[in-house]
């Protein structure tokens, strides 16, 4: 079936390219899985949150402490991780069902931030501003998983997660997503329990969000503080945005766009290709609300 | 004892700061609900403009700020028009012209990252180092008493009212809505970069300023709710005085003393989002 | 920067013609790192063009693949590799600690040789067994004990730490404390201030209100530096203070006027050092632009590489990576008569008692007022 020839194809990709351009490869396929995550928050659901990096940050950290700190076998520590990522997002997502629009925003910024002032003062536990580094994936099975068949496994992953979207959009669920998106006083007029919503939403993909970055922790083998910052946070809403939200070939495309961009402007604009990605998205949100996506919507037909 | 003045003093300047932010923010989401973000942007913009018209080119300090004010007020109006009317126009949501407003301020940052060198630039102050903090506070209340006056007692400032509490209604009693639009916006601009302009002597012009002061501008607008203006000035001293209390007397490591502000953000957001003043009915 | 651009035109056509030795250079040309990157690039381009006008190395001309990472360290493990595949035999770190960090896991699984000129986090050298990474920056540990052995000399007994909440901050404050606590010096007073904040008063009150002989500060973001000086001075205290390498930066100058007087500052350069002076004569007349201390860091990375694949007779990196470890080589920075070297095996080559204190007469760098850790 498709997903078979996907992730074949996908995979068998990796094989293909040199050291370099699979590092670069691998880091796409993250982002791409960051922003699916995302556009189901954001585009499916309509709420706006910044704290999707740092459960990205969580799940990398914790996966990292549980397996080389406290010694947990590898299955175990990732179920444990993403308890952690479903435990905090719980933590955010209940208080924050009363509040509209923007304050969740800020309310999860002011998460990202504390997140990153936590794993500077962590002492030994976080490795504190230097990170943690020096640890290697643990064979599994007797196998060590290493380059391009650790590509496989992320390339899985997102499938995993793509999967796991696509069918929480088509049931009910999603339709009650696109409701509280919409209108959530005739959403809770047609009986859905908005609040229950909005945190299921929210646990589930910041849940994905830290299953991703426990695929992350692996692969530059290092987790350090600036990396979790708020910049990329801004960079995944822009991506979400160019690519079209409310698709997930949209957040798709939208990811690979813009995560590929700096490679290809580097030689033309230096390192101002944040200037780029500001512009892209103004014209995107005056010229075409529907993204990238809808403009191929237009043509296709 | 004497600390505790001095450092009254100084959470009492900060605090002004952070109000003026607040109040830009204020002057804009009233008339049209949209939080903009890009004024801490905007504080970085004026911050630079000190630069070039008080340090470099060395004009006295009133014609320099004066300079850099009307600049401000330009660059408001540029925003409004780019940024918020098309879509306003178009009927979009609210969130369109806030992440549209997103847009504005990396490409704002971006634009002054370009044109001036990497390094801290330093702005001068108008009168020595120790009364600076008088000079902020006093043209912080002359703001503020100006803008108090403005939407009490001026019809201009009651229509902003009006537009505040029902489009619809305004508009349909003859009010123009589109010029009170841009006029919150020009306004806003010129309050933030007064902001960014008051400050930038003591922490210099650089071009990664504008994130801080808008989240603390921000979250001085949610302390001090955003219903009245002078809200926007307590909600500023409050969180100045939280902030700068904590550092100085609370016995937790200062590293952890920087999650103040965020936690007080967190948890007026989720306790009382609507702020400590009430809105007049 | 028009010079850059001309000198790596110029580098580039040199290469044309022959078979030329890649050497990968990784720097910071817009993040926070770049006060400090950008010199020591510069630095290192002026090396190589120099060394190449000399004969290059081995009858070869030096090729420099220089990359941004931003000061990202997820980039930079993702540029370590391209340089790697490019066929770079050593790569220079100028970016940020870090960043460099991040580059050592594809440099160690690549057996390829990299070294940091510059960065000064102790832990580079000792989380990670890397044979193939080398530091000659000067480290934190170093900075801090040849403060300390100037201030030993007024029998300081009490002190106040100040820093910010950055990693290189908060990592010069933890080598700071360690040695300061060894060295039997009680600190009565530990303080950050927070990037994006509008004063430090409350931190320099506290700090006044410990009294303290003397304060370390160990900030390495400008802004924020500036707001401690200005609270020293609205507080009107008196106590001097002794700084992390961080103000050997020329911006204070400019930034900070009128506040700086009288501050000691650790440096790895002595202006009157036979070897910088030449530097800076070279410099000035190649360039026609005053260099700085920091432009030092860069162009003794390009020497003490091109010193080593000499002394390798090749660009095999097994053999470079052997000739490294043998350095003996007296550069631009440090006190008059040191050498780099890289002792017992060890990895950190800056000698430890190769820095100076200086202290800022008025509002330029000034004289050299201690060497060394004795």
């Amino acid at each position: 079936m498709r997903w078979l020839a996907a992730f074949v194809a996908l995979a068998a990709a990796a094989f293909f390219l040199g050291d370099y351009h699979n590092d670069v490869y691998r880091k796409m396929l993250l982002w791409v899985m960051l922003a699916l995550g995302y556009n189901f928050l954001f585009g499916i659901c309509g709420q706006i949150a910044f704290s999707h990096f740092a459960f990205y940050g969580i799940g990398a950290y914790s996966v990292v402490i549980l397996l080389f700190q406290l010694n947990v076998p590898l299955p175990l520590a990732i179920l444990l991780g993403v308890a952690v990522c479903v435990v905090v997002a719980l933590a955010v997502a209940i208080p924050s069902t009363r509040l509209e629009g923007f304050y969740l925003a800020l309310a999860t910024l002011a998460l990202a931030q504390l997140f990153v002032v936590v794993l500077n003062e962590g002492g030994a536990v976080t490795g504190g501003t230097g990170g943690i580094a020096n640890y290697r994936l643990p064979p599994i099975f007797g196998f060590q998983l290493r380059g391009p068949w650790y590509t496989a496994v992320i390339v899985f992953v997102l499938l995993m997660t793509l999967w796991i979207l696509i069918k929480l959009d088509r049931s009910w669920f999603g339709r009650a997503c696109r409701a509280v998106r919409d209108n959530p006083e005739a959403a809770a007029a047609m009986g859905i329990d908005v609040a229950r919503t909005k945190v299921i939403a929210f646990t589930v993909t910041s849940a994905l969000a830290g299953v991703a970055g426990m695929t992350y922790a692996f692969v530059d083998n290092t987790v350090n503080p600036p990396i979790f910052g708020l910049d990329n946070a801004f960079l995944l809403l822009f991506m979400v945005i160019v690519g079209g939200s409310g698709r997930h070939a949209g957040a798709a495309i939208g990811a690979v766009l813009l995560f590929l961009l700096p490679f290809w402007l580097s030689p033309l604009v230096g390192h101002h290709h944040v200037l780029v990605f500001g512009v892209l998205m103004l014209a995107a949100i005056l010229l075409q609300p529907k993204g990238l996506i809808g403009l191929w919507d237009r043509y296709s037909r | 004892m004497r600390d505790f003045l001095e450092l009254a003093v100084s959470a009492t300047a900060s605090g002004c700061v952070y109000g003026l932010i607040a109040l830009a923010y204020l002057l804009m989401i009233r008339p049209t609900g949209i939080i903009n973000f890009a004024v801490g942007e905007w504080a970085m913009v004026a911050a630079f403009g000190g630069y070039v018209f008080l340090t470099k080119y060395e004009l006295h300090y009133l014609l320099g700020m004066g300079i850099v004010l009307a600049f401000m007020l330009v660059v408001g109006w540029v925003s409004e028009r780019i940024a918020v009317r098309p879509l306003v126009e178009k009927g979009t949501a609210i969130l369109a012209p806030i992440l549209a407003l997103l847009g504005v301020l990396v490409i704002t940052r971006e634009i002054i990252s370009i044109s001036f060198p990497p390094d801290p630039l330093p702005v001068p102050y108008p009168f020595e180092l120790q009364h600076q903090k008088y000079f902020i506070i006093g043209v912080t209340a002359v703001v503020f008493l100006g803008f108090w006056a403005f939407f009490e007692k001026t019809l201009w400032g009651k229509s902003f009212e009006a537009v505040a509490l029902n489009r619809r209604a305004a508009a349909l009693m003859g009010i123009n809505l589109s010029r009170v639009t841009a006029f919150s916006f020009a306004g806003g601009a010129a309050v933030a970069g007064l902001g960014g302009l008051l400050v930038s002597p003591n922490i210099s012009a650089h071009y990664l300023m504008g994130v801080p002061l808008a989240i603390q501008g921000f979250t001085a607008l949610v302390i001090g709710g955003v219903g009245r203006v002078e809200g926007a000035l307590i909600g500023g001293l409050l969180l100045a005085f939280a902030e700068q209390l904590t550092i100085r007397y609370a016995p937790i490591p200062s590293g952890f003393a920087q999650g103040v502000p965020l936690l007080f953000l967190m948890i007026f957001l989720i306790v009382r989002p609507t702020g400590l003043l009430r809105a007049r009915a | 920067m028009r010079f850059l651009g001309l000198v790596a035109c110029l580098l580039f056509a040199g290469s044309a013609f022959s078979q030329t030795i890649k050497i990968g250079v990784i720097t910071d040309r817009v993040g926070v790192s770049k006060p400090y990157s950008e010199p020591a690039t510069e630095g290192v381009i002026f090396g190589a063009s120099e060394i190449n006008r000399r004969g290059g190395v081995l009858g070869r001309n030096i090729e420099l693949l220089i990359e941004d990472d931003q000061s990202r360290p997820d980039i930079s493990a993702a540029l370590a590799r391209k340089l790697v595949d490019q066929g770079a035999v050593f790569i220079l770190s100028v970016s940020l600690s870090p960043a460099t960090q991040q580059q050592q896991t594809v440099t160690m699984e690549a057996k390829t040789p990299q070294m940091t000129p510059m960065n000064s986090a102790d832990y580079l050298t000792t989380q990670l067994q890397n044979p193939y990474f080398w530091q000659t920056g000067p480290l934190g540990s170093t900075q801090i004990a040849t403060l300390l052995a100037h201030a030993r000399s007024k029998n300081f007994r009490r002190v106040a730490l100040i820093t910010d909440n950055s990693e290189l901050g908060q990592a010069i404050a933890k080598a700071f404390r360690g040695t300061l606590e060894k060295a039997g010096i009680q600190i009565v007073a530990d303080e950050v201030v927070a990037r994006g904040a509008t004063t430090a008063t409350p931190q320099m009150q506290k700090i006044r209100a410990a009294n303290p002989e003397a304060m370390f500060l160990a900030g390495v973001l400008t802004a924020e530096n500036v707001l401690i000086f200005r609270a020293y001075k609205e507080l009107g205290v008196k106590f001097p203070i002794h700084s992390s390498y961080n103000l050997s930066v020329p911006i204070y100058e400019t930034v900070a006027k009128g506040l700086i007087d009288g501050i000691t500052f650790v440096d790895a350069y002595d202006p009157d050092k036979p070897e910088a002076k030449a530097f800076e004569a070279a410099y000035k007349k190649a360039t026609g632009k005053d260099s700085v201390n920091l432009h030092g860091y860069g162009y003794d990375g390009i020497m003490l590489v091109a010193d080593a694949i000499r002394r390798a007779g090749s660009t095999d990196k097994e053999k470079i990576r052997e000739a490294m470890q043998q350095t003996s080589y007296a550069g631009v920075m440090g006190a008059k008569g040191m050498k780099y070297s890289f002792p017992e095996g060890k990895r950190a080559g800056y000698d430890p008692n190769g820095m100076v204190v200086r202290v800022y007469e008025k509002d330029k760098q000034g004289r050299v007022v201690h060497v060394g850790q004795k």
